[in-house]
């Protein structure tokens, strides 16, 4: 499997880091974003996050589970953000898990949250029209077959309608 | 001329338009009269056809109501249509010949005071506990979404008929054992009790506190919009910074964000569209992208400042 290979190369925390990911974690504890529950592990490093498809969406019904690693600089430096198998059905989304989403990569910025990353896959599963892979799936997966990391794409997003 | 000269100039402005009304017909004259009894100051919105407005009401507690009228043109004929911010209306008694708007609000009047005791459990939870959605809490719904602490969410519907007794209560997220608790202790649910006292006691746990906005807003004006924190942790790699406050703050009037440089340097830095000029870095500000401009060589004047 392609999946999990990346994280065991990331370097522990930074104090920084893990003070915020602290705070982030009581602020979700306080106040979740809807659709999502956090599986409690003793990992700061590693958040696996339950997914429920929007009600009234081609997802409705569905659970699906994100796997979220940080980085040792967070926040300067984005989460890894994947799907687990089996990854949603969605033009953005890669059989490996991988999701095309520019916040995810280039245009993450310290001010975005675990839940704010959170609340925009759901807005991009929600607005989807049909459940299919992303028409290049075979060949980017077979790219990625050594355990690299969606951060180690250089991404396209060529279309923000879905 | 009326003697009390402190009206505002919407209700006069409402009230020249009134008056001018009135003159032409018999329905504007008999609603105008009628608002004139209630008296202009209540009053805080007007339909230009005198159809619709609505009337700003304190209970007994001193909360503030809004009672909205609907009139119809064969008005009073067919009584007036009311709304407000309340669990449930209270059947109008409505006399097509005698009944007029005073009487409306007498009845809602009558109806605030049979709600005393709801709100006031309703204004106890939203005081003493984390209810969810808090800012704007609603008087009409006996709802109240609450945080029980560890992702579970404690939905309690409040009896409007008889708020001190048991309400009905729901749990949703990981729940522990706590529904199984609500089970087996409801009976000692208290009359004597206040709500949230009741609670902590059946589930035999405290409850989280809310959170007071004012807290809030300090905090974001001091927590550095980056790594969170008030105070860089103690770090022998930070040196000189080790435990210093947020120093740098966004000059977006709107914004104002603040940052420790040292959060802001390492940002700009991990980007590449950060410019740099002999020691400062231009960039963005990560929360409203206005431009920013950092030192990056003050961590010599730090220590500076603490030899002398």
């Amino acid at each position: 499997m392609t999946s999990s290979g990346a994280p065991s190369r990331n370097k522990v925390l930074s104090k920084i880091a893990g003070n915020r990911l602290q705070k982030e974690l009581t602020e979700w504890q306080r106040n979740p974003p809807t659709g999502f529950k956090i599986k409690v592990t003793d990992n700061l490093q590693r958040w696996i996050i339950e997914v429920m498809g929007a009600p009234g969406t081609l997802y409705a019904n569905d659970t699906y589970q994100l796997q979220v690693d940080f980085p040792e600089h967070y926040p300067m430096e984005s989460p890894q953000v994947i799907f687990l198998p089996p990854a949603p059905l969605h033009p953005h989304i890669y059989s490996n898990g991988h999701i095309c989403l520019d916040i995810l990569y280039d245009s993450w910025s310290p001010a975005m949250t675990v839940s704010s990353i959170c609340m925009s896959i759901l807005s991009m599963l929600s607005s989807s029209t049909e459940k299919q892979r992303p028409t290049d799936n075979d060949r980017y997966v077979k790219n990625c077959k050594n355990g690299r990391s969606p951060k180690e794409t250089r991404w396209w997003f060529h279309d923000d309608k879905v | 001329m009326n003697a009390s000269g402190n009206k505002s100039s919407q209700e006069s402005v409402g009230r020249a338009r009134c008056e001018e009304l009135a003159k032409s017909s018999s329905f504007y004259r008999k609603v105008y009269s009628e608002i004139e009894e209630i008296g202009w100051e209540p009053l805080r919105r007007l339909g230009g056809d005198l159809t619709f407005f609505s009337f700003h009401i304190l209970d007994k507690k001193g909360r503030a109501h809004i009672l909205e009228i609907q009139l119809n043109r064969d008005y009073p004929k067919s009584p007036p249509s009311v709304s407000a911010d309340v669990p449930y209306m209270f059947a109008l008694e409505w006399s097509t010949t005698s009944s007029r708007l005073k009487d409306v609000m007498h009845q809602f009047q009558k109806h605030l005071d049979n709600l005393q005791e709801f709100w006031s459990v309703l204004d106890d939870i939203d005081k003493s506990l984390c209810v969810v959605d808090a800012k704007q809490p609603s008087r009409a719904s006996p709802v109240r979404r609450i945080h029980a602490g560890n992702d579970c969410i404690l939905i309690v519907h409040v009896n409007f008929n008889d708020p001190k007794s048991l309400p009905e209560c729901r749990f949703i997220g990981h729940m522990n054992n706590l529904h199984m608790l609500w089970r087996r202790n409801s009976k000692k649910w208290s009359m004597e009790k206040s709500f949230p006292e009741n609670l902590e006691c059946i589930l035999g746990t405290e409850l989280p506190r809310p959170q007071g906005l004012h807290d809030e807003n300090d905090q974001q004006q001091v927590d550095c919009g980056i790594c969170y924190a008030q105070f860089l942790p103690t770090d022998e790699e930070l040196g000189a910074r080790s435990g210093t406050r947020t120093d740098y703050t966004c000059e977006n009037m709107s914004c104002n964000k603040s940052f420790h440089s040292l959060c802001l340097t390492d940002w700009l830095r991990s980007i590449t569209t950060t410019r740099q000029s002999f020691d400062v870095l231009f960039g963005n500000c990560p929360y409203c992208s206005d431009p920013v401009a950092v030192k990056i060589n003050n961590m010599n004047r730090v220590n500076k400042t603490n030899q002398s």
